[in-house]
């Protein structure tokens, strides 16, 4: 493993010494039912398609909005002590998990899976923080995504979605490999831009971002073990934010790194290792999940052709809508966790202090309480934003929902006028249990004639 | 009777989803906090002011007739 020591060492010190510590509150099985029998921690359930979870959460929104369910198998981590997590499966459940950040809280983790602490403090940031803290942290870069910002990159966006394109349309084979050729493409070039990443930086930097969230994958992991796949993507990150801070410190540019190095927080200013860890939260926040969603969209255009020409008939008073139907079909984060730190109750269940309650958004997107006909890719959706994709509200709310929506509107707008005749094959899918991930798809389509 | 824009900025994360609704009632400054740019909008904004309340994930604004 290429862990540099001293730095862990550091980490240790900073560790111990952290003043706004969070006490971690054990979870106990006190007042819990058996588990539930309907199981969803299996390793097996994982390696299934959205498809065919989504047969196991209909029966658990209909028995048990919310259950009781043991650890997940194969943790990276496991805790001998760990006693279970509830399950929430219901769109309503969802969103009161989601705003309710006093009662539920992040500051003692949030992913799914059991992870080293070392990992967590080298990747998430605010992400798993608790206010004040973590709105202070966010609003140093929020500024940087709000709509106005947004429509400021909204050109550079529209041109790399051409150029994109371009490398590809008109290629004679009419196949290509979609999410190296395209789905990926988009996000990785506007983070980097936003970021202010050089060009050399750039591959690595999103290979790292890719890595990370693939932990539990086989093909990716080969003989490795998750955790030092994880530990080495995210200290790469952590290298290249390093470098980077020393370039911005020598030669500020107009970009979210420059902003980060003299931004102040409680009249501090951000140290490096905080800075890592917004760059690595962001690289992988900023990237996956646009690119699974571009991926997901076009296997989905595929089976609803009738979808596709509808959108086109009028793609720019109908895109708004469009974009948030392909969110709440690809759902592409599909877990995250919240600790309970007071006594509440949550369908019907005693939710005590410490009791871990994870969220399942692709189930909250296909609730038929919610969602007419869930299972129908529906652009003209009428409720469609009420998805859960970008979270169920609350502090934790997608950061960069609007971005996230200007890269699907230049990028289908390329495809679609474009290669309109296409269809994108079955993709692999990666074994996580966080990411709804499209590691490869081929699409065939007839190449653009050339001018 | 008019129509009166509340925001509570402890709840506001500014996250401008307002903004992307209406952009000519709310501003997200440079450090991130909201401002309302007309907090008394006239009835015709009605529909503007009723998606942009609806939009918001953190239940920061509120729409009130006076």
């Amino acid at each position: 493993m290429s862990t540099d020591t001293s730095f862990e060492n550091d980490f240790a010190t900073e560790f111990e010494d952290d003043e706004d510590g969070v006490q971690m509150l054990p979870a106990t099985s006190e007042r819990k039912p058996e588990h539930y029998p309907v199981d969803i921690s299996t390793k097996a359930f994982w390696n299934l398609t959205s498809e065919e979870r989504e047969e196991t959460f209909k029966i658990l929104r209909k028995e048990q909005p919310v259950s009781w369910q043991r650890p997940v198998d194969d943790a990276v981590n496991p805790d001998p002590d760990d006693p279970g997590y509830w399950a929430v499966v219901k769109h309503a459940d969802i969103v009161k998990v989601s705003r309710d950040n006093e009662t539920f809280v992040s500051g003692q983790g949030v992913l799914f899976d059991l992870l080293p602490p070392i990992f967590l403090e080298l990747t998430q940031s605010f992400l798993a923080m608790d206010n004040p803290k973590h709105d202070m942290l966010r609003k140093l870069v929020s500024s940087a995504f709000t709509p106005k910002q947004i429509k400021l990159i909204d050109d550079k966006i529209k041109l790399a979605a051409k150029e994109i394109v371009d490398s590809f349309a008109s290629d004679p084979s009419g196949e290509v490999e979609f999410v190296a050729a395209c789905s990926e493409k988009l996000p990785t070039r506007i983070f980097s831009d936003i970021m202010g990443i050089p060009e050399e930086f750039r591959e690595q930097t999103a290979k790292s971002a890719a890595d990370i969230v693939a932990w539990a994958d086989p093909e990716i992991l080969g003989d490795r073990l998750a955790d030092e796949v994880q530990v080495e993507a995210a200290t790469i990150l952590h290298d290249i934010a390093e470098q980077l801070i020393e370039l911005k410190r020598r030669e500020p540019g107009d970009d979210l790194l420059t902003s980060l190095i003299a931004a102040e927080v409680d009249g501090r200013k951000l140290d490096e290792f905080e800075i890592g860890s917004f760059f690595v939260l962001m690289a992988v926040a900023g990237t996956d999940t646009t690119k699974h969603t571009t991926s997901l969209t076009m296997r989905a255009f595929t089976h609803f052709p009738e979808q596709k020409k509808w959108l086109m008939e009028d793609y720019d008073a109908r895109i708004g809508n469009a974009i948030e139907e392909f969110i709440r079909y690809a759902s592409p984060v599909m877990t995250f966790r919240r600790t309970a730190v007071k006594e509440t109750e949550l369908g019907g269940h005693p939710i005590i202090p410490g009791d871990k309650v994870v969220m399942f958004y692709p189930s909250g997107c296909m609730d038929s309480d919610v969602f007419e006909n869930p299972e129908k890719f529906d652009l003209a959706r009428p409720n469609a934003r009420e998805h859960v994709g970008f979270g169920g509200g609350g502090v934790h709310f997608c950061l960069g929902n609007q971005l996230a929506k200007s890269m699907l509107r230049a990028i289908f707008k390329e495809l679609l006028f474009r290669i309109p005749e296409f269809e994108a094959g079955e993709p692999e899918l990666l074994g996580t249990n966080f990411m709804r991930g499209v590691k490869r798809m081929p699409l065939r389509f007839t190449p653009e004639k050339v001018s | 009777m008019g129509l009166r824009i509340e925001l509570d900025p402890g709840k506001c994360s500014g996250l401008g989803l307002c903004e992307a609704e209406a952009p000519e009632l709310f501003e997200v400054q440079e450090d991130g906090s909201l401002t309302v740019l007309d907090d008394h909008p006239s009835a015709d904004r009605r529909a503007e002011c009723e998606a942009a309340v609806a939009s918001c994930p953190t239940e920061a604004l509120r729409l009130v007739e006076d």
